[in-house]
């Protein structure tokens, strides 16, 4: 089983025990929801492929994750929160494109699983934009794919007929553990930030962007 | 801030796009100063090796051109006796498998003998022969790909050879190889090989007769950043091992370090450096006959009966090994859910909501149960 089909196994149990009631409601889906969409992810991932010319596409690792996206796209609360989820993804894939570019080639070069780098880029650029949890899913999930998307343009405008595998197995894993992860440091940043904030000042209300 | 965020991705977009490419190639000594090997890429404190002649080091500092490594002693091999006693001829040796029947599940499972082999970093290629050291498209690497598929296929074996390319040369290169490394796994063969070689400009490293042959040495690489790091490390040894006896030399050494090179998908997994882009292609087409017999021989045995003896032996230190793997595995995802855990709900009301879940997973039997109200 690999480390994507893993996670979303635990991402599973994590439901079943109510640890993440608080994100899911920010995001706007029920547990019912979210224990389908993982079930759907789970079950999609391991169809084959659909073959579009130079282009493949998973239902589990690309469709359902990608409609999930539109979904929290459209229920996001406000267009400028629409707005400002499209610019973390846009922004999420320059820095993975970049990060692919500027950092070393080599695993024992790397200060840290690129994996693992995608999903805090989309965190960090999510919640600086708008402390949104919505934001960071859709950064996390699309930052990968757009970036994968750019770099086979180039390629293909180069001549080299390369091609492109969108949420087939190994990119399931890429997509659920940035989204992931974007979405748990977005969660963890705005919570330690939010104790701090209410400690600090136990009677003023709080501070800062909408906490969708 | 938000300026800095708009900025960065367009000031790292402005680099180079071979920016990564850029190796650092270093000399490894050891205490005393004496020449142990040379690398291309960077070294990491703890990073280990473990010598032609089995001797293991420790990298102890590292610096701008060099680093020190500490002798740690004799690295235990695994014991390959079992070789002395039959011929190593495959035990179902069939010499009429293409790569097309490599998929027939003809064989019952026991029987089957499978390998899977890609190439991460397409572009790799020998300068003497291919003119270049980095091709755009499919590199001589996938020759030597060819060729060692070819040489394991006369040995018996069926191989799935995907050619897919990675490119560009980059940091995304090992998660693009890792669907086709994926997709190779679901064929579920007995082991998973990707072919690269090695970016140190001193020939004399690699070059070597072997067999009586002017061919090239080869390093295997082990990943310590997975659970299956502690397996991984005993198929290279056992690797390693066999090569000894059948064609000394022919394994330069043994490098773990830091990455994960995709190894955590499979505990045999292994990453193989066919020579350097500084030496004759031919060199290392001639290294694959040699290394396909020692696959092979690793994996399934002398024609005789004593390598399936020893076959359980290495399954059950395998499975201990995997076992580590996974208990650090779960450990870790523990750590990090009671770490979610607590940011989102504070000490009390974590304990509170593991237990209520507890209780309404089991029906009440266990942990607390739900107020009513709830």
């Amino acid at each position: 089983m690999s480390i994507g089909m893993i996670i979303l196994v635990a991402l599973a149990l994590l439901i079943l025990f109510g640890v993440m009631e608080r994100v899911l409601d920010r995001m706007a889906l029920t547990d019912k929801q979210a224990l389908i969409l993982v079930a759907a992810v789970f079950i999609g991932g391991l169809l084959p492929d659909l073959a579009l010319g130079p282009v493949t596409i998973n239902p589990g690792g690309a469709l359902i994750p990608i409609g999930v996206c539109i979904y929290l796209f459209f229920h996001a609360g406000t267009n400028k929160e629409r707005g400002r989820a499209l610019l973390s993804a846009l922004l999420t894939a320059a820095s993975v494109y970049a990060i692919g570019r500027f950092f070393p080639a080599e695993p024992e070069t790397m200060p840290f699983d690129p994996l693992i780098l995608y999903g805090l880029c989309g965190g960090l650029i999510a919640w600086i934009l708008g402390r949104s949890r919505r934001s960071a899913f859709i950064a996390g999930i699309l930052g990968v794919t757009l970036a994968d998307v750019m770099t086979s343009i180039m390629l293909w405008t180069r001549g080299i007929q390369q091609t492109l595998h969108l949420g087939s197995a190994g990119a399931l894993d890429a997509m659920v553990i940035s989204g992931l992860t974007a979405v748990l440091l977005c969660e963890l940043f705005g919570e330690i930030m939010e104790r701090i904030a209410s400690k600090s000042s136990s009677d003023a209300p709080l501070k800062g962007g909408n906490h969708a | 801030m938000k300026k800095l965020i708009f900025l960065l991705p367009l000031l790292l977009l402005s680099f180079p796009a071979d920016a990564s490419a850029d190796s650092t190639i270093r000399t490894v000594t050891d205490a005393s100063g004496a020449p142990l090997f040379t690398f291309c890429g960077d070294l990491n404190t703890g990073d280990e090796y473990i010598s032609e002649n089995n001797t293991l080091y420790r990298i102890q500092s590292v610096h701008d051109t060099n680093a020190i490594a500490a002798c740690i002693g004799p690295e235990a091999m695994p014991d390959v006796s079992f070789l002395e006693l039959g011929q190593t001829q495959p035990v179902f040796a069939s010499t009429e498998v293409s790569a097309k029947n490599a998929k027939t599940t003809d064989k019952k499972d026991d029987q089957r003998k499978l390998i899977a082999m890609y190439v991460t970093h397409s572009d790799e290629s020998y300068i003497p022969t291919d003119g270049t050291e980095s091709k755009d498209g499919h590199g001589g690497i996938y020759d030597v790909a060819r060729k060692f598929r070819d040489n394991l296929q006369a040995q018996g074996v069926d191989v799935i050879l995907d050619e897919s390319t990675h490119l560009p040369h980059d940091a995304g290169a090992y998660r693009r190889s890792r669907q086709t490394a994926e997709r190779l796994l679901q064929k579920r063969p007995d082991a998973i090989i990707d072919i690269h070689r090695d970016g140190i400009p001193d020939e004399g490293e690699y070059e070597k007769q072997l067999d009586g042959k002017q061919a090239s040495r080869i390093r295997l690489l082990v990943g310590k950043s997975n659970q299956n790091s502690a397996v991984n490390r005993e198929f290279a040894k056992q690797l390693k091992a066999v090569a000894d006896k059948q064609y000394p030399g022919l394994i330069k050494d043994i490098f773990i370090g830091k990455g994960n090179y995709n190894q955590d998908l499979s505990p045999n997994a292994i990453l193989l450096e066919f020579g350097t882009h500084t030496i004759t292609k031919d060199r290392v087409l001639a290294s694959t006959e040699l290394m396909a017999d020692v696959v092979s021989t690793t994996l399934y045995g002398p024609q005789t009966g004593s390598a399936k003896a020893e076959a359980p032996k290495q399954e059950q230190k395998k499975n201990s090994s995997s076992m580590t793997g996974i208990v650090i595995l779960i450990v870790a995802a523990v750590i990090g859910i009671l770490i979610f855990a607590l940011a989102q709900t504070g000490g009390s009301g974590m304990k509170n909501k593991i237990t209520r879940g507890i209780s309404e997973m089991t029906g009440g039997l266990m942990g607390k149960k739900p107020h009513k109200d709830n």
